[in-house]
C-alpha cells in the first residue's frame, strides 16, 4: 500500500518538529494507520524509506505499541481496560460480557468485519473506570447494558 | 592508567572502558574472574538487558551492571560477596521464569550458559506454578537457522550481530514485556554470508545452525584447534572432533585475525575432510589407463624411474613444480628445496580466487597463498607458458586448484609433457592425465604453518587421522627426493628438521619454530 500525497506531506510535516528525523516516526505511523487502517510489510519498508532506517525497526515500534496495528482487523477497535483499577470494578466481567454479545472472544474480530474487540493496559482513566475505547474516542463509568448499547450503534 | 581492584586483585586497565571490557582486555574474564553475563559480547554493542553481570562497586549503594560501569581510578568491586550472589539468583529465577527446561531435547545441552549459569548461580526448585509460556518451536529463521521462541532469553545478541557485523540487521525484538519476541521482517529470512554466527552467540538453545543440530552431543567433541582454509583468512578455528571425524567449526578467538567470527562458507568446509571425494590411497597408472593402487613406496620408485628417465633425457631442468596454495610452509619449503637440488627453476602456483568483502572474506580461496609468495612460488601462467614452450618435460602437481583457474587447457598442457606427478587429497580430473598419483593429507590431518593473507603464520595440529595411507605433501617430496639420490635428501622424514631449515634460510620465516608458534600465531607483516 502506498502512501498518498497528502499523508506525505503531513508526515514531513511532522518531520519538520524534531532535531531527528526518527522522532517523528510515532506520529508517521498515527497518519499512515489512519489512512490504511493497519501498517502492513510494504508500508513498513515505504516509512523506512522516508526515515532512512531498516523496515524491521519500523515494526519493532508497530508490535511494541498496541495503538498500531501489524494485520488488518475490523472497522472499529473496542479495547476495554483490565488493569487494576478498572478490573477492581468490574472490567473483566465487562470484557466477558462483550464477548458473549459480540460471540467472539477478546483479540478476535466480528465476522462482519465490524468490531475487533481486545483487552488494553491502563489508559489513564482510573477515576471513570470501568471504561473502554474505541477508536479514538474514550467511554466512561461503564455498565454491561450501556456497553452493549454502545456497541450495538457502531456501523 | 587507571587501577582497579577486583575482590582483592589489582588490574591497571585502559582508559574508558567498563568493568567487563577492561577484564576481558586482562585476559581475566571468565578465566579467574568470573562474572557470568549473557547479553554483553566483547565484539558487540552494550546492551545492559540481561542484569546478570552486577557486581557491587565501594562507594556506590547499588549494585552496578558490570558490562555498561566505566573503570575509574582506585575502584574496588566485588564479583562473589553474599549481595551480588543474590542478586545473581534472582535474576537467574526471572529468567528461568519461563523457560520450557527442555534440556534432554535441547541442542546446546552441554554448551548452555543457561544451565552452566543455573547450575552455579541459580536456585535449583522454583516458585512459580502459573502456566509457563508457550511460544513456537523449530522457528525455521532462513537456510542455516532455526529457532526455539520458548528458550530465548531475549539478550539480543543475535540482533545486535545482524546489525553490526554483516550489517545485514534480519533479526528484531517484536512487541514488548513478556510478549517480546525474536522475529524476522514478515517474508525476509536471516541470510547473510556470517548468518551461522549466531548460534555461537546466542547463550541458550534458542538459535541453532541446520548443519550441526542433534548430530552428536557436544559432550562428546573434542576441541582442536586448527585453521579453515576456505580463504587467505585463516580464520581461527575449532574443530569439533569425535570417532576420527570433524562434526563441525566453531570461530575460535582471534583479535589478530576473526575476532569471534566465522564466515558460514569457511564454516561449512570442513565437511571436505571426510567427504566421499578423497583420493584414499597411491596409484599408478597402467598402460592401459586403469588406475593400480600401490604403496607409498611403490608409487615412490615409479614415480622416481619416470623423473630420472625425463633428467637423463632432457636435463634436471626440465622437472617442475606446480605447488599447492594449500600446502604448508614446510610442504612448500621441501619443495623448493627439491628444486634447488635438481637446478630447477620451474615453479609455479595456482590460487582460485572468488567473492571477497571487507570483513572477512578474502579473494583467495585458499589458507596459504600467502606463504606460497613467500617461498618464492610465482604464477602458474608463466610456468605452464614455459611448459607449453617445451621447457618443462616432467611435472609434479600438489592440489588441483590450477584446474579451477586455468580450465581444461591446462589438461591439454599436461598431456603434452612427458610425466605427470599428482599429489593431491581430493579426485579431480587431474587424475586421468597423472602417471602417477598420491594420496596426500589435508591441513585437519597434518603439523605445520601457514601464512595468511596479511603474513601471520599460524599453526595447525592433525585433528583426525585419514582412514587410508595419505602423506603431507611435504613427506611425499622429501622421499622422491631421496629416492632419486639427491644431495641433502637422506635420513628420515623429519618435519622438525624442516621447520628449522626453514627458519634458518628463508628470512620470512627467521625465528619460526614450529614447536613453538603460539595459539595466535606470528605477525610477519613484511616480505
Ligand atoms: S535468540 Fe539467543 S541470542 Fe537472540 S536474543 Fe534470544 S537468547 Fe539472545
Ligand atoms: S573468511 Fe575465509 S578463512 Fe575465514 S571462515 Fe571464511 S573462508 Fe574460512
Ligand atoms: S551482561 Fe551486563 S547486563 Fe547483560
Amino acid at each position: 500500500m502506498v502512501i498518498s500525497d497528502a499523508v506525505r506531506s503531513a508526515i514531513d510535516a511532522e518531520i519538520a518538529k524534531y532535531p531527528e528525523k526518527r522522532g517523528a516516526l510515532l506520529a508517521a505511523l498515527h497518519l499512515v494507520q489512519r489512512e490504511h487502517g493497519w501498517i502492513a510489510p510494504e508500508t513498513a519498508k515505504a516509512i523506512a524509506e522516508i526515515f532512512e532506517i531498516r523496515a524491521i525497526e519500523v515494526m519493532e515500534v508497530v508490535t511494541f505499541y498496541n495503538m498500531f496495528l501489524d494485520r488488518p482487523q475490523g472497522r472499529h477497535q473496542v479495547r476495554v481496560c483490565t488493569n487494576l483499577p478498572c478490573s477492581l470494578r468490574g472490567a473483566r466481567e465487562l470484557v466477558h460480557t462483550l464477548e458473549q454479545h459480540l460471540g467472539v472472544e477478546a483479540g478476535e474480530t466480528t465476522p462482519d468485519g465490524r468490531i475487533h474487540l481486545g483487552h488494553e493496559e491502563c489508559l489513564g482513566a482510573c477515576a471513570w473506570a470501568p471504561m473502554m475505547r474505541i477508536d479514538d474516542t474514550y467511554y466512561e463509568n461503564l455498565d454491561a447494558e450501556q456497553a452493549k448499547k454502545i456497541l450495538d450503534s457502531l456501523k | 592508567m587507571p587501577k582497579i581492584t577486583v575482590d582483592g586483585a589489582s588490574y591497571e586497565v585502559a582508559e574508558g572502558r567498563t568493568i567487563l571490557q577492561a577484564l576481558d582486555d586482562q585476559g581475566v574474564l571468565m578465566n579467574g574472574v568470573d562474572i557470568p553475563h549473557y547479553c554483553w559480547h566483547p565484539k558487540l554493542s552494550i546492551d545492559g538487558s540481561c542484569r546478570l553481570c552486577q557486581v557491587e562497586i565501594e562507594g556506590i549503594p547499588k549494585l552496578q551492571i558490570a558490562c555498561n560501569t566505566p573503570v575509574r581510578d582506585g575502584m574496588v568491586i566485588h564479583t562473589r560477596n553474599e549481595r551480588v550472589e543474590k542478586a545473581r539468583e534472582g535474576v537467574m529465577e526471572l529468567l528461568l521464569i519461563n523457560h520450557p527446561l527442555d534440556c534432554p531435547i535441547c541442542d546446546k545441552a552441554g554448551e548452555c550458559k543457561l544451565q552452566d549459569y543455573a547450575f552455579e548461580y541459580g536456585v535449583p526448585h522454583a516458585r512459580t506454578r502459573e502456566p509457563r509460556r508457550a511460544g513456537k518451536k523449530r522457528v525455521d529463521l532462513g537456510p542455516t537457522i532455526v529457532f526455539d521462541q520458548e528458550r530465548c532469553i531475549l539478550c539480543r545478541r543475535c540482533v545486535r550481530f545482524c546489525r553490526e557485523v554483516p550489517g545485514t540487521g534480519e533479526l528484531s525484538v517484536f512487541s514488548r514485556g513478556d510478549q517480546s519476541v525474536i522475529e524476522t521482517f514478515p517474508g525476509e529470512p536471516l541470510d547473510n554470508d556470517y548468518s551461522m554466527n549466531v548460534a555461537d552467540i546466542c547463550p541458550v538453545g534458542a538459535l541453532t545452525t541446520k548443519d550441526f543440530r542433534f548430530k552428536i552431543r557436544v559432550w562428546f567433541l573434542e576441541d582442536v584447534p586448527g585453521i579453515c582454509t576456505g580463504c587467505a583468512k585463516g580464520c581461527n578455528v575449532h574443530l569439533g572432533v569425535a570417532n576420527n571425524r570433524v562434526y563441525r567449526y566453531v570461530p575460535r578467538r582471534n583479535d589478530a585475525v576473526n575476532g569471534t567470527w566465522i564466515c558460514d562458507e569457511g564454516r561449512l568446509s570442513y565437511a571436505r575432510i571426510g567427504a566421499d571425494d578423497r583420493i584414499a590411497g597411491h596409484e599408478v597408472r597402467q598402460p592401459d589407463g586403469r588406475a593400480l593402487p600401490v604403496s607409498i613406496d611403490v608409487a615412490l620408485e615409479e614415480a622416481a624411474e619416470r623423473l630420472r628417465g625425463v633428467i637423463d633425457r632432457k636435463g634436471a631442468g626440465a622437472v617442475g613444480i606446480l605447488a599447492s596454495p594449500h600446502a604448508t610452509n614446510e610442504d612448500l619449503f621441501v619443495a623448493r628445496r627439491l628444486l634447488e637440488a635438481l637446478g630447477s627453476s620451474q615453479a609455479g602456483v595456482a590460487v582460485r580466487t572468488g567473492r571477497s568483502d571487507a570483513l572477512l572474506i578474502q579473494p583467495e580461496k585458499a589458507a596459504n597463498a600467502e606463504g606460497c609468495r613467500r617461498l618464492g612460488f610465482g604464477p602458474a601462467e608463466a610456468l605452464l607458458e614455459r611448459a607449453r614452450g617445451g621447457a618443462v618435460a616432467a611435472l609434479l602437481v600438489l592440489g588441483h586448484d590450477a584446474l579451477a583457474t586455468q580450465g581444461p587447457e591446462l589438461l591439454e598442457t599436461l598431456r603434452g609433457l612427458d610425466v605427470v606427478l599428482l599429489a593431491d587429497s581430493h579426485r579431480s580430473e587431474l587424475e586421468r592425465v597423472a602417471q602417477v598419483v598420491f594420496a596426500t593429507r589435508v591441513v585437519a590431518e597434518k603439523h605445520g604453518t601457514l601464512t595468511n593473507h596479511a603474513g601471520r603464520v599460524q599453526r595447525v595440529v592433525p585433528a583426525v587421522e585419514p582412514s587410508f595411507d595419505a602423506h603431507a605433501e611435504g613427506e611425499i617430496m622429501w622421499r622422491l627426493g631421496r629416492a632419486l639420490g639427491l644431495p641433502g635428501f637422506d635420513g628420515a622424514w623429519d618435519l622438525q628438521a624442516v621447520s628449522k631449515a626453514l627458519a634458518e634460510t628463508v628470512p620470512a620465516f627467521a625465528g619460526i619454530d614450529l614447536a613453538s608458534v603460539p595459539p595466535d600465531g606470528v605477525p610477519r607483516a613484511d616480505r
